[in-house]
């Protein structure tokens, strides 16, 4: 058996061989998003409210997929910019190929005020990493109007307001209790 | 085995390009389908998809087509990396069992983001095929070739079963490809794409799905007045490399067609998923489809091919000759890899 | 219909970081050969194989099962590739005991893998993108939300760390092999997601896990004992919705109650001897006695605690090393279901454990939301022997 690793050998048989692939997909952004990208140029963020069972979906999908009803312009709801931190990680970055990322960062769900949305996903501004805290109350940086660009979001952004939003700064409020979060999971 | 029926079917148009994501345009096509068999979302026992990573351009690519199903409160649910008549194959077979007695499956696939040229070669053999870049086309291009040193076939058949397809799609709301017109001379004046294909021997690039409602014996007399039955399906391969295989026949598609029972009675209509025009000869052998048999009404694969959904939606559309054009007995074919490497048969019959 | 099914052949490879010594079709032969051995059979004793593995970007091939159907000999017969997520492992078993248990086939093959050394997994994780959360990015909230939930002491996860890798050390196969690894080690391990610590998450490996499945008939004729498929579940959420519960996902619960249910199962604590359950990160142990049931609500870090799911405890997890030692992605749901049988069997050698007659095994893939499940036993009425 050869060693984990094998180290090629100029005169021996060809066991490895590199294989680069590159693939280019072009996908055109859907009308949903599309909309949900123009809001967010003009400082907003705008979701969907299920006309059936009323929960919002942020970005909006198009339909609620728990009733399975088409949502549409006319169930938009313009949701707060500041919330909640409910939970969170401090992910140490892999240096894989395309990684930016160098020092650890944080992802953490922010629940936004008026209590039906959470975004997923999303940076912290303006806290060191080992200050972030379940209850944490923070509002939403935008980016300077002239400086927003939604060139990369996606159809499949995963509720990113990237681009947009540099991410979420602390309020200097007092912490909501903890445990009014952790228990519901969430994300 | 117990007898299966399609209750209901549904398709999405197929378009060169939706601007709605995959579970967009999926969500209407199975509320359809779920709707036409006249049963609740609820009852489905079990749930299948087909769909491609590769073809999406992501990884867990059909976490999101969940989305499209309504898998609230959770479901008992499935996947297959390959087109949605694999689901239903998958599917079949659960509904053998007889704890439930309805099943959803699906396809659906975006072609129109990616480049076939640059996605398609990784499907073959990493160490010896994908390095050469060889495409479909050239290697459907070979398969031609092939056929036609041989004397199976002649340019001017493949340019006619092309118009024919054509003429078919015009009649198909679902179709991509629908203008009827042309002639055979003017086709064959055009130059090939890659020899000794030209543009109309191509399938289109799509976007779809299909969506089909399967139920046992008893659920499908009870919510419908006219079943479409499974009499009989099966699926084979064959090895991977073109050079090991006789291109002018599709042998595992014989195979397929023989333990599937297609020459059980008479046949009256067949949807082939034949992506090229040539295909559709060879396909029409390997089943021993005779000249009475109305092949591809739909406009087959030529007209409209979501890859992941099209295999599927040669089965909703057999289903549909069966049911709404008076058809008794119908074959759907369905295909995977390169030059027909893996085929599955389907046999519906309406009484 | 529905007829016994038996695992009557179990195979995997030695799994490791990377498996320069094969290529791909190298691998799935390596597991899938050893399963026919164990099983007595050859290539063309099998009636269809099914395939199953995680995404396809892991390796760079697109639909694998065409340029593999040689090496799986599958030419001329039926072959399926099953795509869900982790839990591909897990649901490609049951894909495969369906065709045996509906009378289709009586002779299955069934094969899962991962060579993910060959791309780059973490890059497949991210979706190609910066920033990714890589594996347990996205689960270390929810496992955050456990621990405070359930009042749970820091130090569980850092105990079912140390049990997996030593459990492992009794498996030749395992790819960590850490008999030594103290609770302080892995405390003291660098953060990869807080809370959770290097040595508290799974390895990346290049591995196959293979099956052979058959009849009554075909059971009575195999070499070695049996294992008897009691009963089968799978059950899918949607990833993501408001109010979504991810730490103790209902599709679980649920998946969980089927496939005891279908095994005539009311007391999965006490009948099941052992468990063999998707544990990638350490505190997915207690979550999963929770999640599905077996222990109470904020029990499961107790029966950690008290060294219940020890190796020579009274409910063995992971006897096997589990996810934490060896982790070819697509394989793991099927080594679950495997090393399960294997213990059933009587055949699991040195990370046997004694008088083992009901087992069960568990795969979960995507946000939580994807379960497999299935439960085995030395006999047919293995479970009714238990009341």
């Amino acid at each position: 058996m050869t060693p984990d690793t094998a180290e090629p050998d100029a005169d021996g048989p060809v066991t490895m061989m590199d294989y680069f692939m590159q693939l280019e997909y072009h996908e055109l952004l859907c009308p949903v998003v599309r909309r949900y990208a123009e809001q967010l140029l003009d400082g907003k963020l705008i979701g969907h409210k299920c006309p059936s069972c009323g929960l919002v979906y942020l970005p909006p999908r198009g339909y609620c997929p728990i009733c399975v009803v088409e949502t549409t312009d006319a169930d938009e709801i313009e949701l707060a910019d500041h919330g909640t931190v409910t939970n969170y990680t401090v992910v140490t970055p892999v240096q894989y190929y395309g990684q930016e990322e160098t020092e650890p960062f944080v992802r953490a769900s922010v629940q936004l005020d008026g209590g039906n949305a959470t975004m997923n996903l999303q940076d912290l501004v303006d806290v060191p990493v080992d200050e972030v805290r379940v209850g944490m109350r923070v509002a939403a940086v935008w980016k300077p109007k002239a400086e927003r660009d939604v060139s990369e979001i996606s159809n499949r952004s995963w509720g990113s307001a990237e681009g947009c939003i540099d991410g979420w700064k602390p309020t200097g409020e007092p912490d909501l209790p903890a445990e009014q979060f952790l228990g519901k999971a969430a994300f | 085995m117990a007898d299966i029926a399609i209750v209901g079917y549904a398709q999405s148009p197929s378009w060169r390009q939706s601007e709605l994501t995959e579970p967009q345009f999926l969500f209407p096509v199975i509320s359809e389908a779920i709707q036409q068999a006249h049963v609740e979302r609820r009852d489905i026992g079990f749930t299948c998809a087909g769909s491609c990573d590769y073809l999406s351009g992501q990884t867990f690519a059909f976490v999101m087509n969940l989305e499209a199903v309504g898998a609230w409160p959770p479901i008992s649910e499935s996947h297959v990396e390959m087109d949605g008549a694999w689901a239903l194959y998958e599917a079949w077979v659960r509904l053998q069992h007889g704890d439930i007695d309805l099943a959803l499956v699906f396809g659906s696939g975006k072609s129109s983001p990616g480049l076939p040229s640059e996605i398609y070669p990784l499907q073959l053999d990493p160490y010896t095929l994908t390095p050469l870049g060889a495409d479909p086309v050239s290697l459907a291009a070979l398969q031609a070739r092939a056929m036609l040193d041989k004397g199976t076939i002649t340019e001017r058949e493949m340019a006619e079963i092309a118009l024919r397809s054509r003429q078919h799609g015009a009649t198909n709301p679902y179709a991509q490809v629908k203008d009827g017109r042309g002639d055979v001379d003017a086709m064959l004046a055009e130059p090939y794409v890659t020899a000794p294909l030209r543009r109309h021997d191509l399938p289109p690039i799509s976007d779809g799905a299909s969506a089909v409602v399967l139920a046992t014996a008893d659920k499908a007399r009870a919510v419908c007045d006219r079943p479409v039955w499974i009499r009989g399906i099966d699926h084979r391969i064959e090895p991977h490399q073109p050079g090991m295989r006789d291109l002018t026949e599709s042998l595992s598609t014989r195979q397929a067609g023989n333990h599937a029972g297609v020459a059980d009675r008479p046949v009256d209509v067949a949807e082939l998923s034949a992506t090229f025009s040539h295909q559709e000869k060879l396909l029409r052998e390997a089943l021993g489809l005779g000249d009475r048999v109305e092949i591809n009404p739909s406009g087959g694969a030529l007209c409209a091919n979501p890859v992941m959904a099209v295999g599927l939606a040669r089965i909703a559309e057999a289903a549909r000759a069966i049911r709404e054009r008076g058809a008794t007995r119908a074959v759907a074919h369905a295909t995977s890899g390169q030059c027909l490497q893996q085929n599955l048969v389907c046999v519906l019959e309406g009484a | 219909m529905s007829r016994p099914a038996a695992v009557v052949g179990i195979g995997q490879t030695k799994h490791k970081k990377r498996r320069d010594d094969v290529s791909l079709p190298g691998l799935v032969r390596e597991a899938a050969q050893r399963a026919l051995d164990d099983a007595d059979l050859t290539w063309t004793d099998i009636d269809a194989v099914v395939l199953g593995k995680a995404p396809d970007p892991f390796e760079g091939v697109m639909m694998p099962e065409l340029s593999l159907a040689d090496a799986l000999g599958a030419a001329g017969k039926p072959i399926m590739r099953v795509h869900t997520a982790g839990s591909v492992g897990g649901s490609t078993a049951l894909v495969a005991t369906h065709l045996v248990q509906t009378g289709l086939h009586d002779r299955v093959l069934t094969v899962a893998y991962e060579k993910q050394a060959e791309g780059n997994a973490q890059w497949g994780l991210a979706g190609g993108r910066s920033g990714g959360m890589g594996a347990g990015g996205i689960f270390a909230p929810w496992m955050r939300s456990y621990m405070a939930r359930s009042g749970a002491p820091e130090h569980i996860g850092w105990m079912v760390a140390v049990k997996d890798r030593r459990n492992a050390a009794k498996n030749p196969y395992a790819h960590l092999q850490m008999p030594d690894l103290t609770i302080e080690e892995v405390k003291d391990s660098p953060m990869l997601w807080e809370p959770i610590h290097w040595h508290e998450s799974c390895p990346s490996s290049d591995g196959a896990c293979a099956l052979v499945l058959t009849t009554e008939d075909g059971a009575k004729r195999s070499p070695h004992p049996p294992a008897w498929v009691l009963g089968t579940a799978m059950r899918s959420e949607l990833g993501t919705f408001p109010g979504r519960d991810p730490v103790r996902p209902q599709a679980g619960v649920e998946c969980a109650h089927e496939v005891y249910d279908a095994a005539g199962i009311t007391e999965p604590r006490r009948q099941v001897d052992i468990a063999e359950l998707y544990v990638p990160f350490s505190w997915y142990e207690p979550m999963w006695l929770e999640g599905h049931d077996i222990a109470g609500p904020g029990d499961g870090w107790r029966m950690v605690e008290s060294g219940e799911t020890q190796i020579d405890g009274a409910f063995p997890v992971n006897p096997s090393g589990g996810v934490l030692s060896s982790n070819p992605i697509g394989a793991s749901g099927m080594l679950r279901f495997a090393e399960a049988a294997l213990q059933v069997r009587g055949r699991a050698g040195e990370h046997q454990v004694p008088d083992a007659k009901v087992g069960l095994a568990q795969a979960y893939g995507g946000a939580a939301q994807y379960f497999a499940m299935w439960v085995v036993g030395a006999t047919l009425d293995a479970v009714d022997q238990t009341r």
